[in-house]
């Protein structure tokens, strides 16, 4: 063969495995753990470079997180904190679940949370019809505003992921509009509005500080969107939908009217953690603080770490919470910018995209 | 039974070679020869262990015991490079191309004709051509392999193997996703390479084609060898015996009793791609009756496929009406049509009749979901799905299905082609809809299986079910169709009453020619230039 010269580069058809040892631990990279773990690790590691290359020690770092998020007297705002990424984790891994990208939480979230105000600020009503009818009022704009991108996928043919992207800052905006100069507190140097009455502040659970009824509300929605999911019908069509859309459409169900759902119920979810945030201490809206803590990230990232199953939210949230809560605590004591949690947030995500890449690329190449 | 009859010396020889994959024994004491510019058929139903004993010779697996020996010298290859190198080239059950690269490119890929350091693109196109005219593989080099029909990618891995000057070519079931004249010309090139000298393994369980390819045969069965033959001298019998362990008894349709009301009927349909302007389906009408099966023929592409999706819903009609039962539901959704009475066995079974990543259970549970036992139509349950009931349904349809799983959870992807057509079989079949849609419904299937799929078929027939039977396969549609269509270029060209349909008129149809006026010719599809002539 005088064209070629003999191969010393691996072969496409399979990379040559050496020995037993090598293929054993090719079989076990190849387990679905490995990806999501792999992840965190990576971050970590990425983070503790950064630490080390300004010069700092990325062992305290960490410590301080862990300590700052687990320490005893800020458990209470820790699990306040996870309660709202658990939430905005769901907003994303309903649409996950059938395959869809669900990107409009934080619009989501401002119109429940704008809402929420709107009644329990101005309904003159007690208490406990005031607060079911703000936090229901948030789930049903919210759940209407993501509806939205349903129709604009079935009928226009745009993408959910582009739709929701392109649609939350509107709802941003138009929140922030409301807040400066329609229901804001007049004479406040703040962009906010008034404190809710106190008839109208979400029940508190003991003398706890943070974590009041809301949190339960959120346990409440993971664990039907648990049982949904495990052994409703709507729940087998999502992960039908999710795991094959042509099967799916092939067996009769009916993918439209389940994006429908799946994007009511996440707008529905991230409007009620907007309503809950409204309704907990400080008691009201103010311009930008839904948004700028990143629940809608890190729950985005919980969702994905999760693959949407909804068993595991609850403990990727734990992750991305101690990252969050943490986070603020390393500033102040390892004097490392809590800008870092996002960096590790951002890692992982990457790294997840990359994997579904890859599995594209590969699905294309043993393509028959 | 013999073997090693002839005076060439043995190219390869497998001796006592085993392999288990945890408790399972895919391989057992396994020996093989083969003879230098002989066709060697390796034969033997799902999970026999060709596969397994392939991959081993290839270099992908590493036996637990035994011996290879080349050319009579001892060897052990630790990944396929080592094979390679040893003058093996294979050709997988699934393609390992790269889409978006041209022939050329993949055909040369890891062993590229350089210039200056880059690939030498004008050289790789030569080398594709010159290999092409040698071995009668046509090919246009410059196409891009993403656009090319399975048949066509199929020879561009043999161009691969042979690139790389492989003198033994191992074939792992290579005609599964060929049409019946891309198999004639498979064949022919496999003769072509035989006589140049060159050894080929082909693996297969399809009877016919072992007869018509092969110099010997290799039988094996749970992983054990249970006949060796010299093709010439073997019979279908014997090797169906070999393979199964038993006789089977062909099954035909006694094409008695009167078929009842019309249960399913088309008129006019048509199905245009008016972005891309092809007509895939044009003015086909035809109808099915109660107690009937009717066979629709054609070589793969010839808008099978798509009159079956008009059909189901899942893409539109251009022009004309679909009526199941009597109702016209042109215009309805999947869901409804299916309500109505409508079960599919589609044709491409990962990417439309299966969830490869859910559980074996999961996948015959659509459709079912929503109905009792698992689901409930009215009352408190109603929207819910009982997981119990599913488990137990899914463990009866495995049972009763003879479904090779290690349970009901095992995601249905890890299945052999063969068994997870069996359960999408189950999971259509136990609709007991009054119209059914199979399309391939045998394919990947082995010999024992086909039966009993037949067989389920007939009894469909005999309770009074309407199917449309759409196979590639004469045989199949000789044994049970009432009445055979035969499709060309999206239009019915031909309609033979089960007594006319004979393999050389649905043959001469199925090529375009008009059947009526195309007697008894002799058959130009299935004898092109006769592969052993
Ligand atoms: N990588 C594997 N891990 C576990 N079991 C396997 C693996 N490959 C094959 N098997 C099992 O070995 C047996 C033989 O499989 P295979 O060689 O693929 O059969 P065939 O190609 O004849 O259909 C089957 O029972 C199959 O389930
Ligand atoms: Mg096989």
């Amino acid at each position: 063969m005088s064209t070629t010269e003999r191969p010393p580069v691996p072969s496409a058809d399979a990379p040559p495995a050496r020995h037993r040892a090598a293929r054993l631990l090719g079989a076990a990279l190849r387990h679905p753990a490995v990806v999501p773990i792999g992840a965190v690790v990576l971050a970590l590691l990425i983070g503790a470079v950064i630490i080390l290359a300004a010069g700092l020690n990325p062992i305290t770092a960490y410590a301080a997180v862990i300590d700052g998020a687990l320490n005893p007297d800020s458990l209470d705002y820790t699990f306040s904190v996870w309660g709202f990424i658990c939430g905005m984790a769901l907003a994303a891994a309903i649409p996950l679940r059938m395959g869809e990208f669900n990107l409009g939480g934080n619009g989501q979230l401002v119109l429940g949370g704008l809402t929420a105000a709107v009644i329990a600020g101005y309904a003159p009503l007690p208490g406990p019809i005031v607060i079911p009818l703000a936090v229901l009022g948030a789930a049903v704009v919210s759940g209407a505003f993501g509806a939205l991108s349903a129709p604009l996928a079935t009928r226009f043919g745009i993408p959910i992921i582009i739709s929701t992207l392109l649609l939350s800052p509107v709802a941003v905006a138009v929140g922030s509009y409301l807040v400066r100069f329609q229901i804001g507190e007049s004479g406040s140097a703040v962009a906010q509005t008034p404190r809710l009455p106190e008839g109208a502040r979400m029940w508190a659970l003991g003398d706890l500080s943070y974590s009041n009824v809301g949190l339960l509300i959120i346990i409440a929605m993971m664990v039907v969107f648990w049982l949904v999911d495990t052994r409703s019908a709507v729940g087998y069509e999502l992960r039908v939908v999710g795991a094959n859309r042509r099967f799916g459409a092939y067996g009769g169900v009916r993918v439209g009217r389940l994006a429908l759902g799946a994007m009511v119920a996440a707008g529905a979810a991230a409007g009620i953690v907007g309503a809950i945030i409204v309704m907990s201490s400080p008691y009201r809206l103010i311009d930008g603080a839904l948004i700028s803590p990143g629940y809608t990230f890190a729950g985005l990232a919980a969702a994905l770490l999760a693959g949407g199953r909804p068993a595991l939210i609850p403990v990727t949230a734990i992750l991305f919470t101690v990252l969050q809560v943490g986070g603020a605590a390393m500033e102040r004591s390892a004097d490392v910018p809590r800008q870092l949690s996002d960096v590790l947030q951002g890692v992982v995500i990457v790294v997840l995209a990359l994997r579904t890449v890859l599995d594209q690329r590969r699905s294309e190449r043993s393509s028959a | 039974m013999t073997s090693e009859t002839g005076t060439a010396a043995p190219a390869v020889e497998l001796i006592g070679i085993g392999k288990r994959f945890g408790a399972v024994v895919a391989n057992d004491g396994v020996d093989l020869v083969l003879r230098r510019g002989s066709v060697h058929a390796v034969m033997g139903e799902n999970g026999a262990g060709k596969s397994t004993l392939m991959s081993m010779l290839f270099g992908l697996l590493e036996p637990d015991a035994g011996e290879i020996r080349v050319d009579g010298k001892t060897v052990r290859f630790t990944g396929p490079l080592d094979a390679i190198a040893a003058g093996l080239g294979m050709v997988h059950q699934h393609f390992r191309l790269f889409d978006s690269m041209t022939v050329a490119e993949n055909v040369v890929y890891g062993a590229e004709p350089r210039r200056r350091g880059r690939l030498d693109r004008a050289a790789a196109a030569a080398r594709v051509r010159e290999l092409s005219d040698r071995y009668g593989l046509e090919t246009s080099p410059d196409a891009v392999v993403g656009t090319l029909s399975a048949g066509a990618r199929q020879r561009v891995e043999i161009l691969k193997a042979l690139h790389r000057e492989a003198r033994i070519l191992i074939l792992d079931e290579p005609t599964a996703v060929l049409t019946p004249s891309e198999v004639d010309s498979l064949f022919a090139v496999i003769r072509r390479a035989a006589d140049d000298g060159s050894t080929v393994v082909i693996v297969t369980h399809k009877i016919h084609e072992v007869l018509a390819v092969s110099d010997e045969v290799t039988v094996l069965r749970d992983g054990r060898v249970t006949g060796r033959f010299a093709t010439a001298s073997a019979t279908g019998e014997q090797l169906v015996h070999a393979m199964t362990g038993r006789e089977i008894e062909v099954v035909q349709n006694p094409r008695s009793g009167t078929p009842g009301e019309v249960a399913l009927s088309v008129e006019d349909l048509s199905v245009t791609d008016a972005g891309a302007g092809v007509t895939h389906i044009d003015a086909v009408s035809l109808t099915v009756r109660r107690g009937e099966i009717v066979g629709v023929a054609g070589v793969s592409g010839n808008g099978q496929h798509e009159l079956v999706a008009a059909v189901l819903g899942t893409i539109p009609a251009t022009a004309g009406t679909v009526r199941l039962l009597g109702e016209d539901v042109t215009v309805r959704p999947v869901r409804e049509r299916r309500a109505l009475g409508l079960a599919v066995i589609p044709e491409d079974r990962r990417g439309e009749g299966s969830a490869v990543t859910m559980s074996v259970a999961e996948n015959v549970t659509l459709g079912h979901h929503r109905s009792a036992p698992i689901g409930a139509t009215r009352g408190i349950r109603r929207g819910w799905m009982s997981l119990r009931a599913e488990r137990s349904r899914a463990r009866d349809l495995i049972r009763d299905y003879d479904v090779r799983t290690s349970g009901e959870q095992q995601p249905i992807g890890s299945l052999s082609g063969g068994n997870a057509q069996k359960v999408v079989i189950a999971r259509e079949l136990s609709h007991e809809a009054p119209v059914l849609i199979a399309e391939q419904p045998t394919q990947g299937v082995d010999v024992g299986a086909i039966e009993s799929i037949h067989g389920r078929l007939l009894e469909y027939r005999a309770g009074g079910g309407a199917i449309l039977l759409v196979s590639h396969e004469i045989s199949e549609l000789l044994a049970l169709a009432d009445r055979v269509l035969v499709m060309y270029a999206g239009r019915i060209v031909a309609e033979l009453a089960g007594a006319e349909a004979t393999t050389a008129r649905i043959g001469a149809a199925m090529a375009g020619a008009a059947a009526h006026d195309a007697p008894a010719a002799p058959d130009p599809v299935l004898d092109p230039e006769g592969p052993r002539a």
